[in-house]
């Protein structure tokens, strides 16, 4: 596998990747994991033993909701939408994620 | 509360397992074709691309799992598959689940019943608005106060508001040709607004109304025919007509509880009539301010209305809630609250013996069953995992024995409902099912699925795994202390002592019955007369001239008519009801002051000869002991000797409270209030020399056949006055609500014991036939060595007999401690540890364990040796 996958890469920051891919919108399974390794220009891809779980956990939680419609090339899909917890719980992490990279980058650069 | 959101959502998971399953199939098929097609725009040719794009997917099984584990809750599914599991075992053994669930249910309809029977007598809520705001109060140590004290405080303004009820007040209705007497609850005309009774239609008796009357239910069905258009027609109570405004509801219950239900309610008349007050308290007075302000306005209370010489009434003051322990505790109600207590413990006994049952069923399965849990544990299951499995199998059989023992209960609960308790007031229950007893049942059905399974669920699973397997079932030789034999032991420990408490009751209600109470019985018969008070005593004060001609008029006929022997009049019957007074007693023998609680009744002439107490010394009341003649009394033997001793009282004077009285007679010892009472002392003054506007009569009549004179002393006394309501009974009739406590507890405990001796007796057969069927191989070998068929049912009984003693003598043990405390349940002569009790439970023991025994033991012997040992 050449590219790193996100679990063993940054453990944690899954939900963080997926409630923000979904910010924009609701999209289905498929184009979150397009999406991710897209924005990191192929530096990580989901794995889909990682994916399906995560979303379905995150269902649980409340942090999304999914809905069965139409993908681009009119295929039934399951699409997977921002709810308001979600919205709550992106900030959360990315600003725990940014004060964390902001440490580590403070150390590096100290040393 | 997300967590709470969570869970919901999870739940939901559970009853759409199949659709989720089949979308995630959905939604994987979607990943791989919009791969594939990735793949294919890549330039890569169709099937290999949707090769590859499987591949790149992998395994899905592993995905699918771990997804699905996001929703579940571990702890339901599991415990779902094993009442799954559970339910399929039972299935198969029918005979088993339907012996194990009988017996739970039984245990636990009877646990179940008197729990809802404690509850409705000890706590069960008045029909009010807010019952946590109201409190009934009491001023100057007095239960009732007149209506005008209740006006006072009600303007007082010291609460939100005060009225008054009064709770033992009776009223003639006179409905075409007939008149009734009817047990009322006159009340002040702003009670139902205050208490804020439900009614089932109609209205309130209002502020200001003097003429309205509410219904109850069971009066307007049974006594009007549940008459739809009874709103508006008119009652003719006491003489007065009286509108019907509103019924009240089925499930009516009133103020003062234990099923108390009068006729009907209607605004009190008198300002001097006594009411029990009861108060709303504003919203969050506590009770020391509650106190505090009551304590105030007394007071001022008593400057209005004094209370009396040297009493006032402020001292006394008692504030109560209408419903709870507390209530109960400000009662007085101990011991009637210790009586439901032992009925509960002894209930608990009896489903501790269903459990047992249970127990002993469920072991006998576990061992059939070894070879699979056997299987089992050695491809890798975990011990707690199996053993978890087998309390699911208990649970189950738990449940299933609470519905149908809740069946039981609301069965037997609508039987009480119904039944009549044969008192002189209207008692009614009104058992309902309701949260407390699902709450309770819920309690019971675990722990009882916990005492009965658990145990044989970790025998089930202790044994090693390669001596199961190896099918090497040990022959039941001598191992006598199997935890199966410890249970057998156990239950007949149990049910000793069920059936010794039972035993107990039994005796105790048949000696109450024979009890001699002191009178004659059999050949008195009690009229009771109920005159129109506003008819005979018009004012307060009005002497009891008027009454007195009636009472001499209607002597004077009883008396001639045919069949009557004499005829006499009381002011309480015994044993029915009775007037008693502490105080102290002088005489002119003695200036020391004797203490004496006294049973007191006033009797008219012919009294002792009509009831049949001989009058031992002196004479009994003559039609000369009048007003304006000497005061005269007639003294028990046992007040007798108190006062004077030795010495002969007749013609010595008393003092108690007034003028000195004439001692004029000394009649036998007899029983006043109960006839459990002890050394009871008793003083009788003549009915024609006491005042009192009492207008409840009660005759008394002498005749050798009671039962054929009744219907002519109704007519007798019918014509003298029709607005009268009157009851005739033959005495030994009118005696029930005497026997009442002995044969209520007799009967409830009677029937504990015996259905706990049934219980115990099922499971002790069920024990030792499986033990004798355990044997089977050992007795053909045995036989088939030549021995004595009769030498091993011998041998067989004394065994099974070995265990029922030790258990019997356990259980003999614990029972002469355990019925200690019920002695204040039983009648004088009549001990706890009673030895009678104690053989009978021993001998009606060893009957069922040798009957439970001789069967098995007897077609052990009869299987042909050849057929035993190739049993295996």
């Amino acid at each position: 596998m050449e590219e790193p996958t996100i679990p063993e890469f940054l453990p944690g920051t899954l939900y963080m990747l997926i409630l923000r891919t979904l910010a924009s919108g609701p999209l289905h399974g498929y184009a979150i994991s397009r999406r991710i390794k897209q924005s990191s220009e192929d530096a990580l891809a989901i794995e889909e033993g990682s994916l399906y779980p995560a979303l379905n956990r995150m269902l649980v939680k409340g942090w999304l909701t999914a809905e069965w419609g139409l993908s681009e090339n009119n295929r039934k899909a399951r699409f997977y939408k921002l709810t308001e917890d979600g919205r709550k719980q992106l900030e959360r992490e990315s600003s725990q994620f940014d004060r964390l990279v902001r440490a580590i980058q403070l150390v590096m650069r100290s040393a | 509360m997300n967590w709470l959101k969570e869970l919901a959502r999870r739940l939901a998971y559970l009853w759409r397992r199949t659709r989720f399953d089949r979308e995630l199939d959905g939604e994987i098929e979607f990943h791989i074709q919009m791969r594939a097609e990735e793949l294919e725009k890549a330039g890569m040719p169709r099937a290999d691309a949707a090769r590859q794009a499987r591949r790149e997917f992998g395994s899905s099984v592993r995905m699918r799992e771990s997804t699905r584990a996001a929703w579940q809750i571990r702890f339901l599914e599991d415990l779902l598959s094993d009442l799954r599991y559970g339910i399929r075992a039972l299935r198969r053994n029918p005979g088993f689940a339907a012996a194990a669930i009988f017996s739970l249910a039984l245990g636990i309809g009877a646990n179940t019943t008197i729990f809802s029977l404690t509850m409705e007598f000890l706590f069960s809520q008045p029909s009010c608005r807010n019952p946590e705001t109201l409190r009934s109060i009491q001023i100057g140590g007095n239960s009732a106060a007149e209506v005008r004290d209740s006006r006072f405080l009600r303007d007082a303004h010291i609460f939100a508001d005060v009225a008054g009820s009064f709770e033992e007040a009776e009223a003639n209705w006179r409905n075409g040709e007939d008149t009734y007497r009817l047990f009322v609850m006159p009340v002040t005309d702003n009670f139902f607004d205050m208490v804020g009774v439900p009614l089932a239609f109609g209205r309130p008796i209002q502020r200001g109304e003097r003429d309205t009357v509410v219904l109850s239910h069971h009066f307007w069905e049974r006594r009007l025919t549940g008459d739809p258009k009874v709103l508006g027609k008119a009652l003719l109570l006491d003489g007065r007509p009286y509108t019907v405004v509103g019924v009240l509801p089925r499930d009516h219950r009133t103020l003062i509880g234990f099923g108390y239900s009068p006729e009907l309610y209607f605004p009190v008349l008198r300002e001097d009539e006594p009411v029990s007050l009861v108060a709303r308290l504003p919203e969050g007075m506590t009770r020391a301010e509650a106190f505090a302000r009551l304590r105030v306005a007394c007071k001022e209370l008593n400057k209005v209305h004094p209370r009396g010489q040297n009493a006032s009434w402020e001292n006394g003051i008692r504030i109560a809630p209408v419903a709870g322990l507390e209530r109960l505790d400000e009662l007085g109600l101990g011991p009637f609250a210790a009586f439901f207590g032992m009925l509960m413990f002894v209930v608990g006994l009896v489903l501790l013996i269903a459990c047992a049952n249970v127990s002993s069923l469920l072991l006998a399965r576990a061992s059939s069953r070894r070879q699979e849990l056997a299987i089992r544990l050695a491809i890798g299951a975990a011990r707690g995992r199996i053993v978890r499995q087998l309390l699911a199998e208990s649970l189950l059989l738990a449940l299933f024995g609470t519905t149908a023992g809740l069946l039981l209960n609301v069965w037997l609960t609508g039987m009480m409902n119904r039944v009549q308790l044969p008192v002189p007031v209207p008692i009614q229950l009104q058992i309902q099912p309701d949260w407390r007893l699902l709450l309770y049942s819920a309690c019971v059905a675990l722990i009882s699925a916990l005492v009965a399974g658990v145990m044989p669920a970790l025998k089930a699973t202790r044994t090693g795994v390669s001596d199961t397997l190896k099918l090497q079932q040990r022959q039941a030789g001598n191992q006598r202390w199997t935890l199966r034999n410890a249970l057998v032991i156990g239950q007949l420990a149990v049910s000793v002592v069920l059936l010794a408490t039972g035993f107990l009751f039994v005796r105790n209600m048949t000696k109450a019955l024979t009890m001699h109470p002191g009178f004659d019985a059999e050949h008195t018969i009690w009229a009771y007369v109920r005159l129109v008070p506003e008819k005979y005593f018009p004012e307060k004060h009005s002497g009891p001239e008027k009454a007195h001609a009636w009472i001499r008029e209607a002597l004077d006929q009883l008396r001639s008519l045919p069949g009557v022997e004499s005829a006499s009049v009381a002011r309480a019957i015994p044993l029915n009801d009775h007037v008693s007074i502490g105080t102290d007693i002088r005489t002119d023998l003695n200036d020391r002051p004797v203490h004496a609680d006294f049973n007191y009744n006033f009797v008219a002439p012919d009294y002792f000869k009509t009831i049949g107490i001989p009058i031992l010394k002196g004479r009994e009341f003559l039609p000369s002991d009048r007003s304006g003649a000497p005061e005269a009394v007639i003294l028990n033997e046992n007040l007798a000797w108190r006062l004077f001793g030795k010495a002969n009282p007749i013609g010595h004077t008393i003092r108690w409270g007034g003028s000195p009285a004439t001692v004029v007679g000394v009649a036998k010892n007899s029983r006043y209030f109960t006839l459990g009472e002890e050394d009871p002392l008793a003083l009788y003054t003549s009915y024609l020399r006491e005042g009192g506007s009492n207008a409840n009569l009660h005759f008394l009549v002498r005749s050798s056949r009671p039962r054929d004179v009744v219907k002519e002393i109704v007519q007798t006394l019918g014509r003298l006055d029709a607005s009268a309501a009157i009851e005739v009974k033959p005495m030994r009739d009118a005696l029930g609500f005497a026997f009442l406590p002995s044969r209520i507890g007799a009967a409830l405990l009677g029937s504990m014991g015996l259905l706990g001796l049934a219980l115990a007796s099922i499971g002790l057969y069920g024990v030792l036939a499986y033990a004798v069927s355990r044997r089977i191989r050992e007795i053909g070998v045995r036989i088939a060595l030549g021995a004595d068929s009769r030498a091993i049912v011998g041998m067989v009984v004394r065994q099974s007999l070995s265990l029922v003693m030790i258990g019997v003598a356990i259980g003999l043990g614990i029972a002469v401690f355990a019925t200690r405390p019920l002695a204040m349940f039983l009648v004088p002569g009549l001990s706890a540890t009673d030895p009678v009790t104690f053989l009978g439970v021993v001998g009606v023991l060893l009957a069922v364990a040798v009957v439970a025994t001789l069967g098995p033991a007897v077609r052990a012997v009869r299987v042909d040796p050849m057929t035993a040992l190739r049993y295996e």
